[in-house]
């Protein structure tokens, strides 16, 4: 009996194929079987057909034996092939595991390159994730929509709120949503025997949380009766709040506090995570609604609304479109047909998720793109590092491939090492990202919405994960590109590897990737400089008044003692404006101060709103009268923020007076009266009859809306407006500034806080902060991407500086004989070095070239997070160009001092 | 003729024990227990090979293909180390049984 090699499965056998042999083999089988016994009763005198039918009988069921056959054959096969593939897979890890633990220089280089690369993906991921991928936090999400009213004839990106009577109107006659609910968000004074402290607030009609998908934990939500003006205040706490101030009290319900000098009992406990959007809310009131009122053309309310089944946005912005061209017919009052004219009042239906994020996910998505840039770059770097060690390997590739390995056994062996290298670039790059995403959220960029929602989550992981392992894949798959297109060089072999066509060949896939990195490289720190010159510019831009050594904080004082007299009796102002007189002097003489007032809209921070303005001096209709900034400015708030005014400021005194003395900035009286002189002039807002404010002075102009804003029309009413003419209720709700010395303005804080709390106990101060402060997050979207992008383009730099050093100091190495035998011919060691200095420039010119036509076809997407620079401007293109060629001749330095090193001596008794 | 149906589950154990003295196709293993036991022992040859491919995905047996001493193509199966120790195990459970057996059938009847 002889065994002999049946020329066994090949690995990886497909199924088809791997049944049909086995088919075959069962086949054979069963026939030598069945032929066996044929044979046996023939010698035993059976005819042919008798012992046919004899033996097929005694077998039984051919066909169902073959199938059972089969089907454990295939289990079998199959068992057999996972086993292989794991064993080969184990000693692949096993093999690999030996190699890098070899190599630690090596393996600690190529780890930490891909950590970096992936670690800065996955923080940037992570980000986007939190703020841009993931839903809302509200049942289904995707289902609520914004609604606002862009008014293009008033200013081009300026958008209304909901008027109240637009919300029961829309509420009314909507069939496309399924239900609008409206909301304002805010801070409200909660006073407790501790004093009083500022609490942010969600104040909501009552279908609110219905259309969120918002459920109340503990009491109830609320009803339409407790949104009615006048109707007893209630208040339903926020999860976190019941749970951090008031021990998470289970009887807490039906429980009386102190909100804004008014005791308001508490009907509920919200559901866990329930906010407004992108507002943490730690407590919630009924919001305001008056059905029977009449309209009036006031936009103030938020607009979330719940799309309605089979509904799309498109849809529902159609309907609301409909709907809004009907309101001058319903309100004529509010709405009139020149209103709408000129204002080209209308409606925007937008996807609530978009309305939150807004112009963020743009941003992301570029930083993004930007780490997966370092990521490639980091790739190139580490195929580098491969392409030398495939170099160094050829000969044992060579030997292997002699001994028979396939492709398919060195792919495996490549894969194995550069995803176990990934896996464990990939492990250290999630500490990374986490140190990252914690840093970046310890800077709290305001700027940024949704990162209150941000944790690291499984999400990332998976990313993580996910990167790595492709990364290690295509690395796995370079050199097997090498193999494929070099063959299993046996002469490699024979001459000891030293062949120097299969080098030179080496050395152009080398330079091509640092090529490929330069241009990358160039592409990022084109960007990052983009975003370094808008940040430059922003913060040269001139805000209009002096924000150094200014405290600001916010006073809100009980409307029930300080407003309500209001607008009906006289002297309801009086409150009030004592309040602030007192506290102005007692701010006043506190040590270190030399001034104070108060406003309230804080340049910058608050902008400054729109009213009507009408000019005496001119006439129109109230329709088509300009909107432009208002703001209620007390005495001295001019020479606190060191704004310059000409003509005079009021004072005090002008307030006591009710003279109507106002203050116009530069921008309204060049704009309303050009080449005459504003002082004297007289305007009132908002059209009443009698009295007219006169102009007593002139600003300089404030960029109220921020840096990136031209500056805005105003006028400075003040606090008190003129007997007879109510336009505005008692502020009662301003904020402060100081003026202080030398020294952190915040140091002051702690006496203003005793200096108010001493004035009313019930009064809490709230956003004590520094103007600088509120300056530099104005411009926190452009320091936010000019920082993650500077770090992303600081990698770039790095890391293609360490790449092209790596190829032209080989190719140094390469080139030892050739130097040493010009050097022996004559060439001075100057020569020689410039030579190699030559070919890093000449590398690095042809990344930069590339990379210049890069930029300027990519950076045209972050021309929104641009401020005062082309996209493609040259001014950065050729800084960064400069930048990357000195970067390649400091590469190539060291390298290049070595081959003058050369002695040509010894390198020729070597050969 | 045969006598003595197969009881389940000794077919695993008659093939275990018939390659334990070499490889066998399957035909050869059939003989040998015919042979063996006189003809009086018949085993369903349909069930002999879904028994042996079931034994070779266990991993007891090792199948390869070979010729016979009449050059003629044929699957040998051959024990393995896990098939002897299969064997072992399936002897002594065997020899537990049957004196079990015995002892129920040769005992005195209880009046």
């Amino acid at each position: 009996m002889s065994l002999r090699d049946p020329g066994g499965p090949p690995k990886l056998f497909r199924l088809p194929t791997a049944r049909h042999r086995l088919r075959g083999d069962i086949e054979r089988e069963l026939r030598f079987h069945l032929e066996g016994r044929i044979d046996e009763l023939i010698m035993r005198g059976y005819t042919r057909e008798q012992a046919e039918r004899e033996v097929s009988e005694r077998f039984g069921d051919l066909t169902t034996i073959r199938h059972e056959l089969e089907e454990i054959d295939v289990m079998t096969h199959r068992t057999r092939e996972f086993r292989e593939w794991r064993a080969a897979l184990a000693a692949d890890l096993r093999y690999a595991l030996r190699g890098l633990a070899l190599r630690p220089g090596f393996t600690a280089v190529v780890v930490l390159t891909l950590a970096l690369g992936i670690g800065a993906t996955t923080a940037i991921y992570a980000l986007l994730d939190a703020v841009v991928l993931r839903p809302l936090p509200y049942a289904a999400a995707n289902r609520l929509v914004y609604i606002n009213h862009p008014v293009p004839g008033v200013q081009v990106d300026q958008r209304w709120l909901m008027s109240q009577a637009g919300y029961f109107f829309f509420r009314k006659n909507s069939a496309a949503l399924s239900d609008i609910a409206v909301y304002n968000r805010g801070e409200i004074s909660l006073v407790t025997s501790d004093g009083a402290e500022r609490a942010r607030a969600g104040a909501v009609s009552d279908n609110f949380f219905d259309v969120v998908g918002g459920r109340v934990l503990l009491g109830r939500g609320f009803t339409a009766a407790d949104t009615r003006p006048n109707a007893p205040p209630v208040a339903v706490l926020g999860y976190d709040f019941w749970r951090q101030r008031f021990d998470g009290d289970p009887k807490i319900v039906g429980q009386s506090i102190n909100l804004g000098s008014t005791p308001t009992e508490i009907i509920g406990v919200a559901q866990r995570a329930l906010h407004l959007p992108d507002y943490q809310v730690q407590l919630w009131v009924p919001l305001e609604l008056d059905p029977d009122a009449p309209a009036v053309n006031s936009h103030y309310l938020d607009a979330v609304a719940r799309l309605a089944p089979g509904v799309t946005v498109t849809a529902a912005q159609a309907e609301a479109a409909r709907l809004t061209s009907r309101l001058p017919e319903v309100f004529p009052r509010a709405y009139s047909p020149s209103f709408m004219r000129d204002s080209r009042f209308s409606v925007l239906v937008t996807p609530l998720r978009d309305f939150v994020i807004g112009g963020m996910s743009r941003t992301l998505w570029i930083l993004l793109g930007a780490v997966a840039v370092v990521l490639l770059i980091a790739c190139a770097n580490v195929a580098n590092l491969f392409l030398v060690r495939a170099e160094s390997r050829r000969r044992e590739v060579a030997i292997r491939t002699a001994l028979g390995a396939d492709r398919t056994h060195l792919a495996g062996h490549y894969l194995a090492e550069s995803i176990l290298l990934s896996l464990i670039g990939g492990v250290l790059a999630v500490g990374l990202a986490y140190s990252a995403v914690r840093l970046l959220l310890g800077l709290n960029p305001s700027s940024v919405p949704r990162l209150a929602e941000l944790s690291f989550g499984w999400r990332p992981l998976a990313a993580a994960f996910v990167i790595s392992l492709g990364t290690g894949t295509l690395l796995g798959l370079l050199p097997l590109v090498r193999v494929a297109v070099g063959g299993a060089d046996v002469a490699a072999v024979r001459d000891g590897g030293r062949g120097q066509t299969a080098s030179r060949r080496t050395l152009g896939a080398r330079s091509a990737l640092v090529v490929a990195q330069m241009a990358l490289a160039v592409v990022l720190l084109a960007a990052a400089g983009l975003m370094l010159r808008s940040f430059e510019r922003l913060r040269s831009v001139h805000p209009g008044l002096d924000a150094s050594g200014l405290l600001t904080f916010e006073v809100a004082l009980p409307w029930s003692r300080y407003g309500s007299r209001g607008v009906r009796g006289p002297d309801g102002y009086l409150p009030v404006f004592r309040f602030h007189r007192e506290l102005a002097e007692r701010l006043g003489a506190l040590p270190g101060v030399s001034s104070v007032a108060m406003t309230r809209a804080l340049a910058i921070k608050d902008g400054d709103g729109c009213a009507l303005v009408f000019l005496k001096d001119r006439s129109y209709a109230r329709e088509t009268a300009p909107c432009l900034g208002n703001v209620l400015a007390g005495p001295g708030y001019f020479a606190t923020m060191g704004i310059p005014v000409r003509g005079r400021a009021p004072t005090w005194a002008d307030m006591e007076e009710k003279n109507g003395a106002v203050v116009v900035s530069k921008a309204f009286a060049d704009h309303m009266w050009p080449g005459e002189d504003a002082i004297g002039k007289q305007l009132r807002p908002n059209g009443v009859s009698d009295p007219w404010y006169h102009v007593v002075g002139v600003t300089g102009d404030v960029r109220t809306r921020g840096l990136d804003q031209p500056p805005t029309e105003i006028v400075y009413y003040p606090m008190v407006p003129m007997e007879g003419a109510p336009l505005w209720s008692p502020p009662t709700t301003m904020t402060v500034v100081v003026r202080t010395g030398a020294g952190d303005p915040m140091a002051l804080a702690p006496a203003v806080r005793r200096v108010v709390a001493a004035l009313d106990r019930e009064v809490p101060i709230a956003n004590a902060q520094t103007m600088e402060t509120i300056l530099a997050r104005s411009t926190a979207k452009t320091t936010f991407a000019m920082l993650l992008l500077g770090v992303a383009g600081g990698m770039a730099l790095v890391l293609s500086a360490v790449g092209i050093y790596g190829v032209i100091s080989y190719t140094v190495n390469q080139r030892r004989a050739e130097i040493g035998v010009r050097m022996a011919l004559g060439a001075q060691a100057a020569q020689v070095g410039r030579m190699v200095v030559v070919q890093s420039l000449r590398v690095a010119g042809v990344g930069i070239a590339i990379g210049i036509v890069g930029a300027i076809a990519t950076t045209r997407v972050m021309r929104s997070l641009l401020f005062g620079v082309s996209p493609t401007d040259p001014v950065t293109l050729a800084a960064v160009a400069m930048v990357l060629v000195a970067i390649g001749a400091f590469a190539s330095y060291a390298p290049a001092r070595r081959a003058t090193k050369v002695d040509p001596v010894e390198v020729l008794r070597r050969d | 003729m045969p006598d003595l149906d197969l009881l389940r589950g000794t077919l695993d154990l008659l093939i275990l024990k018939t390659l334990s003295w070499g490889p066998m196709h399957g035909l050869a293993v059939l003989r040998w227990v015919e042979q063996v036991t006189g003809q009086r022992l018949q085993i369903t040859e349909g069930a002999l090979y879904p028994a042996l491919h079931r034994m070779e995905q266990k991993g007891w047996l090792d199948a390869e293909w070979g010729y016979t001493d009449r050059n003629r193509e044929a699957k040998f199966y051959r024990l393995t180390a896990a098939g002897r120790r299969q064997l072992a195990a399936e002897l002594s459970k065997w020899s537990r049984y049957s004196e079990a057996v015995q002892l129920v059938i040769t005992a005195e009847g209880a009046r």
